[in-house]
């Protein structure tokens, strides 16, 4: 590693959290800096630049605030397993990591919209749901091909960011019994070493 | 009316795994245990402590623990320990409400009102295995009618192919779909894209017939 990483973060924060996963499971170190957004921007800590929120990764002069792209970053650290971002299954990998953004992307705003307010409204689900079952059909066909991950032998960062999504639409209403395939691969997720858990998503289950 | 439903192919629930199912509304946890033969359970998904999903849970050995305080329930749906004061005897009267619980045709059947005498309506083939469930966002009655599931069937057999149905809550549908192991006849992934279209076509109340006749005549890629 060339340089320190610094990743401003907010704990609750789904993207936030998928980068947290990421850097752990990839076996990284880093410091974290905590950025409360709810807070006036005069109280947030001087790192952050104006019109910056969190997740924001900084190594030496890489700073960077998209979540796939932070992937991608730590996978291709000389330090970090090839596996996470297999070069046999490079493009696989990165089709569904661009789609686990994207349903990130949707899911941060639904759980703003319900959560974000006095009296909690759940949003509409259909873009989520949609999402949700094309994951679901996916590795359904891969359990019966004989896999366990969505583009690779092995897990890699796009299973870590499909696992944010599906682990924490139960927070809005997605109930796990319509997706079986997706609750056993998250088991599996949960096993690997380095797995860490956000407020609203449990250590089993 | 008692009586056996459908709620999971086996392949979804295997040795130390859990999984929270819906049935008509209730909340049901399927359970396995790990252990070296390891029994199916069906109890209603609700530690009687804190009123815990169960499901969020995790299987130790011949148990199931609950993921808020650790309690264990063992076999009889019993308590048999509680973390915070491991040296009590728990009393009897710690239970979790159990269903009966039944593996059959590679399917979970579970009767939550006592039903005794099963299968109902015949064995069917031997060597079943199962191949998917899916989630069709349809009423229960278009589903059956679509798989051909008779009033007071369990399952519609289509050649080597079975269809089963249940309900997680009003409005909604899981789709199972089992195989005779040994049979010629469509793949596993073939039934399982093919489950899909089904489930597409009675979702958007586009034609059934051709879909059910690509099964019967075994047309699917």
């Amino acid at each position: 590693m060339t340089a320190r990483l610094v990743l401003y973060d907010w704990t609750p924060d789904v993207r936030c959290y998928a980068v947290r996963l990421g850097l752990s499971l990839m076996g990284m170190t880093y410091e974290i800096r905590a950025v409360d957004t709810d807070l006036p921007v005069g109280q947030r800590p001087a790192g952050l630049r104006a019109g910056e929120r969190p997740p924001v990764l900084v190594a030496g002069s890489v700073r960077l605030s998209r979540p796939g792209v932070i992937m991608q970053f730590i996978a291709r650290q000389p330090e970090v397993a090839r596996a996470w971002l297999d070069p046999a299954h490079e493009w696989a990998i990165l089709d569904w990591l661009d789609f686990g953004t994207t349903a990130l992307d949707t899911m941060a705003a639904a759980r703003d919209a319900a959560f974000g307010t006095t009296l909690p409204v759940l949003p509409p689900m259909g873009a989520l749901v949609a999402a949700l079952r094309r994951m679901e059909d996916h590795m359904s066909a891969r359990a019966m091909e004989g896999h366990d991950w969505f583009a690779a032998p092995a897990a890699s960062i796009a299973d870590v960011v499909l696992f944010v999504v599906f682990a924490l639409t139960v927070d809005l209403g997605v109930e796990r019994d319509t997706c079986p395939a997706l609750r056993r691969w998250a088991r599996r997720m949960r096993g690997l070493p380095g797995f860490v858990v956000m407020p609203g998503v449990p250590d089993y289950a | 009316m008692k009586r056996w439903q459908p709620v999971s192919v086996l392949s979804d629930i295997r040795r130390g795994e859990v999984a929270g199912v819906r049935i008509g509304g209730r909340e049901v946890v399927l359970w396995r245990e790990d252990a070296p033969t390891p029994t199916l359970h069906a109890w209603e998904d609700r530690c009687p402590h804190r009123g815990m999903r169960l499901s969020f849970g995790f299987v130790r050995d011949d148990a199931l623990g609950c993921l808020y305080h650790g309690w264990q329930f063992g076999g009889g749906a019993r308590c048999r320990l509680i973390p915070a004061h491991p040296q009590v005897r728990v009393p009897a009267s710690i239970h979790v409400h159990a269903y009966g619980v039944r593996e059959h045709a590679g399917l979970a059947w579970v009767s939550m009102d006592g039903a005794e005498d099963f299968p109902a309506g015949g064995t069917g083939p031997d060597n079943v295995l199962p191949v998917r469930t899916l989630h069709v966002k349809a009423s229960v009655g278009p589903l059956r009618h679509a798989a051909g599931i008779a009033p007071d069937a369990g399952i519609a057999w289509h050649g080597p192919v079975g269809l089963a149905v249940h309900e997680p809550v009003a409005g909604q549908a899981m789709l199972h779909v089992v195989r005779v192991a040994d049979a010629d006849g469509p793949s596993y992934p073939a039934l399982s894209r093919w489950a899909e279209q089904l489930r597409d076509a009675v979702e958007s109340g586009a034609g059934i017939a051709p879909v059910m006749n690509g099964l019967i005549a075994g047309e699917m890629a």
